[in-house]
């Protein structure tokens, strides 16, 4: 045996243990789940009726243009905030700088079940919003908790943090010399950011927006326990789907559903990752 | 060279293999002498272990644990292991044990009696999984309401039960309301002060849904899985539709029997669906203030019973009669009450009479419901036609 297919065999055998993992963990149950939702929900034939159903039934199809809408608006604003969040960080200096750099990441650490109720008691109808509210004569606050404003506002709380510390570790790879350099040639605020520290940054905003991305798309506790009841989100749904109408079937064409969206967005992950290693 | 290798190779082994076969049977000469002994000794004592499987809440293993205690300090000769299964994690995998116990022809298995819902029951009748149990086995099921007994073909024992009342808020419902149609005139009168769960996730919501519904429905459909029975729904429907915006936040309807609670704690809501050993748990406790109070209405909600079953293939059927007719004694019964604020398996009037006195808000009864797979639809068009309405 020549070394370099000796060399060869050893590569395949030290990753063999993760393609198998991969497979056991990842591809055998999505296609098991792409065969479970082909079968039709009361017989044994296969067919299409579930994804039919999916985008026929009116309620169904509510629901995915919902889930569609809170993951978009909730995954925008939370990188608008986040990217904000980080580059005052890393440019901005004193006292208030160094505490919020302290504290933003605090909210990764609160379970999200713990963090659900806290929102519910603090702008909840009779919550502590309202009551601190009332003595400035303000009697009703607009309704948040069952709404889809509060299911943004648990979506921007759980995600901000995350997205903010990958945010804040790329740009503070970003040398200053750049940035001062750019400030003496007299470049705007505006032309930094667009110019120099986006283009920085700009794959760790892919790898943030991915994540975000995909964990409000499957978000479950919040939205089963904030969200309003019609309609849903579908990770809610899919549950309801699953375990109170026992139609498992078109459960796993959602869950497939939900697969496909997510794996759009991962496209677009890998291809700017691809583009990147082509370039470099 | 390599020959002589070989051999050793293989005296080692067969040396080692002779050696291995040795311990194992001392070991096993051992293991016999010890149960041997273990036989022994139990003859002489006359102790019998039984095991009880259950599952649910924690409360639920407290309650067992209690029992037991109290049992063992009483009877010298029959010890009780308690398998607690936490709800939703292996409840459902006893049962499937059992029926593959039965379906493979075994004579023999180590769980004694189960504990488990009505569907359970349903489930194991096929099989002949379950004992039938009577007054001969367990005298003290003559203490027993017989209806309940009746309802399952005595094939499990109703040792304990609860049910929806309507939980209200005294300090601003001075009267509540004593029918159905009384219910639903207060809801019309005080918008946004009435709520009830999302069916799908609390049997205190889903308890309003489909007593709304079955309420036009001759009694005898709330236990029926007849099809037929789907087309007389509309009224039900149309009626929840109708009070819809009535409800708390024109229409929000909280998750899981909780949700329902905390509100009607927080003093948003006035009058609420709730289960009654979870709501006089709760009181108990403090959690909910004690401006608020239980009440049943006519015709009542519903609620159910849990039951106990003795597998028939248990071998110990004599050990484990003897533990339920403990169990069906009013102190066993007074610590069902005491510690899962539950109905008594047993008749109220075999009870305390200090307890009769303070569960007399809630214990004029309720009504069972069991419609099967019809349930699943009835949720199905809730979300579809209330929910999404």
């Amino acid at each position: 045996m020549s070394s370099s297919s000796k060399r060869g065999m050893l590569g395949l055998a030290l990753v063999i243990p993760s393609f198998l993992i991969l497979l056991v963990v990842v591809i055998i149950p999505i296609l098991y789940a792409v065969k479970e939702s082909l079968i039709d929900q009361h017989g044994t034939g296969y067919g299409l009726a579930n994804y039919i159903r999916l985008f026929t039934e009116p309620a169904m199809r509510k629901n995915m243009i919902y889930t569609i809408n809170v993951t978009l608006v909730s995954t925008a604003l939370t990188l608008v905030i986040s990217y904000a969040l980080a580059i005052y960080l890393r440019f901005g200096k004193g006292f208030v700088v160094k505490w919020i750099g302290r504290l933003y990441f605090v909210p990764m650490f609160v379970p999200g079940v713990i963090a659900t109720y806290a929102i519910i008691t603090m702008y909840g109808n009779h919550g502590w919003a309202a009551r601190l509210l009332l003595p400035l004569g303000i009697e009703t606050i607009p309704r948040i908790i069952y709404d889809y404003k509060g299911l943004v506002l648990a979506n921007l709380w759980f995600n901000i943090p995350f997205a903010t510390m990958l945010l804040s570790s790329a740009l503070a790879s970003i040398p200053n010399a750049v940035v001062e350099s750019a400030r003496d040639a007299g470049a705007s605020t505006l032309q930094l950011f667009g110019r120099f520290i986006l283009p920085l940054s700009y794959k760790t905003m892919w790898v943030a927006v991915t994540f975000i991305f995909m964990g409000i798309m499957g978000s479950f506790t919040a939205p089963f326990l904030i969200g309003a009841n019609s309609p849903q989100v579908l990770g809610v749904a899919m549950q309801q789907v699953f375990s109170s109408y026992q139609e498992t079937h078109t459960a796993s064409a959602m869950a497939v559903f939900m697969f496909l969206l997510c794996s759009f967005m991962g496209y677009f992950y890998i291809r700017t990752m691809v583009k990147d290693a082509e370039a470099s | 060279m390599f020959g002589k290798k070989k051999m050793g190779l293989i005296l080692a082994g067969v040396l080692s293999l002779s050696l291995l076969a040795g311990c194992g049977n001392g070991g096993n000469a051992a293991t016999a002498t010890g149960e041997a002994k273990d036989t022994k000794a139990g003859a002489a004592t006359g102790t019998t272990e039984i095991s009880l499987y259950t599952g649910g809440s924690l409360n639920v293993k407290e309650l067992w644990e209690t029992l037991i205690k109290d049992f063992e300090a009483k009877n010298d000769h029959v010890k009780v292991k308690l398998v607690y299964l936490p709800a939703g994690t292996g409840g459902a995998s006893t049962l499937d044990r059992l029926i593959a116990a039965k379906k493979s022809g075994q004579t023999d298995t180590d769980i004694d009696l189960y504990e488990g819902s009505l569907d359970d029951i349903t489930k194991g009748v096929g099989e002949k999984l379950w004992e039938t149990v009577d007054t001969t086995k367990v005298p003290n099921l003559a203490n027993v309401d017989e209806t309940y007994l009746k309802q399952v073909n005595n094939q499990a024992i109703p040792y304990r039960a609860s049910s929806v009342v309507l939980a209200y808020n005294s300090a601003k419902v001075a009267t509540p309301p004593k029918t159905a149609d009384e219910l639903y005139t207060w809801i019309r009168q005080h918008p946004g002060k009435f709520a009830y769960n999302d069916p799908s996730t609390g049997g205190s919501g889903s308890s309003f849904v489909n007593t709304v519904i079955y309420n036009f429905l001759p009694p005898e459909a709330m236990n029926s899985d007849d099809p037929a029975n789907m087309k007389k729904w509309d009224q039900g429907f149309s009626l929840l539709k109708e009070l819809g915006p009535s409800m708390y936040q024109k229409g929000v309807y909280p998750k899981k029997n909780q949700g329902t609670l905390d509100i009607l704690a927080s003093g948003e809501v006035d009058m609420v669906p709730a289960w009654s050993d979870m709501a006089l748990e709760q009181l108990a406790k403090g959690l909910l203030p004690d401006t608020v109070k239980l009440t049943q209405i006519d015709p009542a909600f519903t609620g159910g019973p849990s039951y106990l079953m003795v597998p028939s293939l248990s071998s110990k059927k004599e050990a484990t009669q003897e533990f339920l007719n403990y169990v069906l004694t009013p102190e066993a019964q007074t610590v069902v009450i005491n510690k899962m604020y539950g109905y008594p398996g047993i008749k109220w009037s075999l009870m305390p009479s200090e307890l009769q006195e303070k569960f007399n808000s809630v214990s004029s009864g309720y009504r069972s419901f069991n419609s099967g797979e019809l349930q699943q639809e009835i949720y199905k068009r809730w979300q579809s036609e209330v929910a999404g309405g």
